[in-house]
């Protein structure tokens, strides 16, 4: 239980992790339509120069940004063989078996769409997960979102909550370790069994878990209550978020970036194989 | 024979991260059949941690445990058996109650042992009677308990499985004085019955002194003292220096002794200390 962190944030110094959690969150969006928009080798090939170079401006050992994309790498494996063993291209086939044909344009489609999802885990998880707290993320769409609360959303509350839940996760999974190891100290088993069994070994813990989660947020509802908590309404912030020229200067470049994928795919394409 | 000996123990957290913390460097103790052993140390020297590996909740990362002079991990398996050998009361129990009834919770541990009806119902009368509940909270909704009672219940839960080692972890943390008697004696007494082993921790040395026949001292993960309780307690600059102290009243009678009046050093009760002052009293006059 011990192991499980929180979020993936890596506390260590970049330009990345300086930049406001603001620009990161459009620079996610645009970097994720980016990674869409290209078509051939050739901005295939910059998205993937592009990435590398994200990777090593955020200063995060390599072996820990392919950990995160350990958990989908069955998806990305079923896509690229549904991709091989699916598609119809002209001409021959490369591989024709009977009831399997495979097309030289099915391995393309396969190779374009393992980049893109590759691409597009790491991009997003190193801009976004890897190099912003859960709190400042948060902090964050609160602003973004600042403008909906014209017609009447309650923005504050929506990243008060999701603050107070990230918060509470390792309270939580720490209460839950306790409660587990306390009935398994009254011969409770929840490895063996059957699934009937195991989920009713579930209850002594569920029981008390809910019990003092509710406690936990009785307790913090009088505490923030008695530290005069009233809502976002005049309240002013301890972190201000501040857009630096870093921060223009990587919104610009993205931009860039997202312009130069565009022209090669317009005019590059015609010389190209694929 | 030792109930219970560590060998070599030593346990740490997070291993083979960059936040590898060892909890435990290489404890070497013995804790003998029958006693009432303390366990003794400030927050984060172990304490917990230690008790944890005595009923196989956690492994250790190096070194023994044995019960009975049988290591505990020789039959993984069979871990589920020790746990019911050495009942283990966790630090604030009464969160782990979950059960509609009293009497069903108390009957929680009991259950997973597979033992009959007759003998669970049984085994309850005689745990509540130890933690001084009466039996007519046994049809309640623990929920709606006062917080020592569901102290009690949830402490009663472990003894109603009768372990040849009752472990107890602050079990008056938090509580009045009198809750703080009722569960101390009840300690007592089931010891007395049942010539079980008990070890107990606790912050508040007067509890220690009144209860313990040999006191453990964990600072920073290892034994610094093992003895008897006159001997760890006449240990008060040692105590002092790691962040602990000797009772109040012990440290009176130190104090005196040091300016040169003969009092007994070895006083831990208010009673005791009175009986002695007057006996000194009634010497001068």
């Amino acid at each position: 239980m011990k192991s499980i962190s929180l979020g993936q944030y890596y506390a260590v110094d970049s330009p990345i992790h300086r930049l406001d959690p603001r620009i990161k969150i459009v620079l996610a969006v645009l970097y994720i339509v980016i990674v869409f928009l290209c078509s051939n080798i050739a901005s295939m090939a910059l998205l993937l120069v592009s990435a590398l170079v994200i990777v090593l401006a955020s200063n995060i050992p390599i072996k820990i940004v392919l950990k995160s994309v350990k958990p989908i790498l069955f998806i990305i494996a079923f896509t690229a063989i549904i991709n091989i063993f699916w598609t119809k291209g002209e001409g021959a086939p490369l591989l024709d078996l009977g009831f399997i044909q495979i097309y030289s344009k099915g391995i393309v489609n396969a190779i374009f769409l393992v980049t893109r999802i590759f691409v597009l885990i790491v991009g997003s998880s190193i801009l976004l997960t890897y190099t912003t707290t859960p709190i400042s993320l948060t902090d964050g769409i609160e602003r973004l979102l600042g403008p909906l609360k014209k017609i009447g959303l309650p923005v504050h509350d929506f990243a008060m909550i999701m603050t107070i839940a990230l918060r509470f996760i390792p309270t939580l999974m720490e209460e839950a370790d306790k409660i587990m190891n306390a009935q398994k100290a009254r011969g409770a088993d929840f490895t063996n069994g059957s699934l009937i069994q195991r989920a009713k070994a579930l209850i002594p813990i569920l029981i008390p878990l809910f019990s003092s989660s509710i406690r936990h947020a009785l307790d913090l509802a009088t505490a923030m209550e008695c530290r005069c908590y009233r809502g976002g309404e005049g309240r002013t912030r301890m972190k201000i978020l501040k857009c630096r020229a870093s921060d223009i200067l990587a919104l610009v470049a993205v931009i860039a970036f997202g312009v130069a994928i565009v022209c090669i795919n317009i005019f590059a394409a015609p010389y190209l194989p694929f | 024979m030792a109930k219970i000996k560590l060998e070599n123990v030593s346990f740490f957290y997070g291993k083979g991260t960059a936040y590898c913390k060892e909890a435990l460097k290489n404890v070497n103790i013995e804790i003998k059949e029958g006693s009432i052993t303390g366990l003794i140390g400030h927050t984060g020297s172990g304490k917990s941690t230690m008790l944890q590996l005595l009923n196989g909740l956690s492994t250790p990362g190096e070194g023994k445990v044995y019960l009975d002079g049988v290591d505990i991990w020789e039959k993984p398996k069979e871990i589920g058996k020790v746990r019911y050998r050495v009942g283990l009361v966790m630090q604030y129990p009464e969160y782990q109650l979950f059960e509609e009834t009293v009497e069903k919770d108390i009957a929680f541990g009991p259950k997973n042992m597979g033992l009959s009806n007759e003998e669970i119902s049984e085994r309850i009368r005689e745990a509540i009677d130890f933690v001084g509940l009466s039996p007519d909270v046994l049809q309640k909704n623990p929920f709606d308990l006062s917080g020592g009672q569901k102290r009690r219940v949830a402490i009663a839960g472990v003894i109603a499985m009768r372990p040849e080692v009752l472990v107890l972890d602050e079990p008056a943390a938090g509580l009045d004085p009198q809750g703080r008697d009722v569960i101390l004696d009840g300690v007592f007494k089931y010891r007395e019955k049942t010539g079980a082993t008990i070890i107990i921790v606790s912050h508040s040395m007067e509890d220690m002194a009144r209860l313990c026949d040999d006191i453990i001292v964990l600072s920073h993960g290892e034994v610094v003292l093992h003895g008897t309780r006159d001997e760890v307690f006449s240990e008060s600059q040692m105590l002092e220096r790691i962040g602990l102290a000797v009772p109040q009243i012990t440290l009176l009678m130190h104090e005196l002794s040091a300016r040169g009046i003969k009092v007994n050093n070895g006083i831990y009760t208010e009673s005791a200390a009175v009986e002695e002052i007057a006996r000194l009293m009634k010497g001068t006059k």
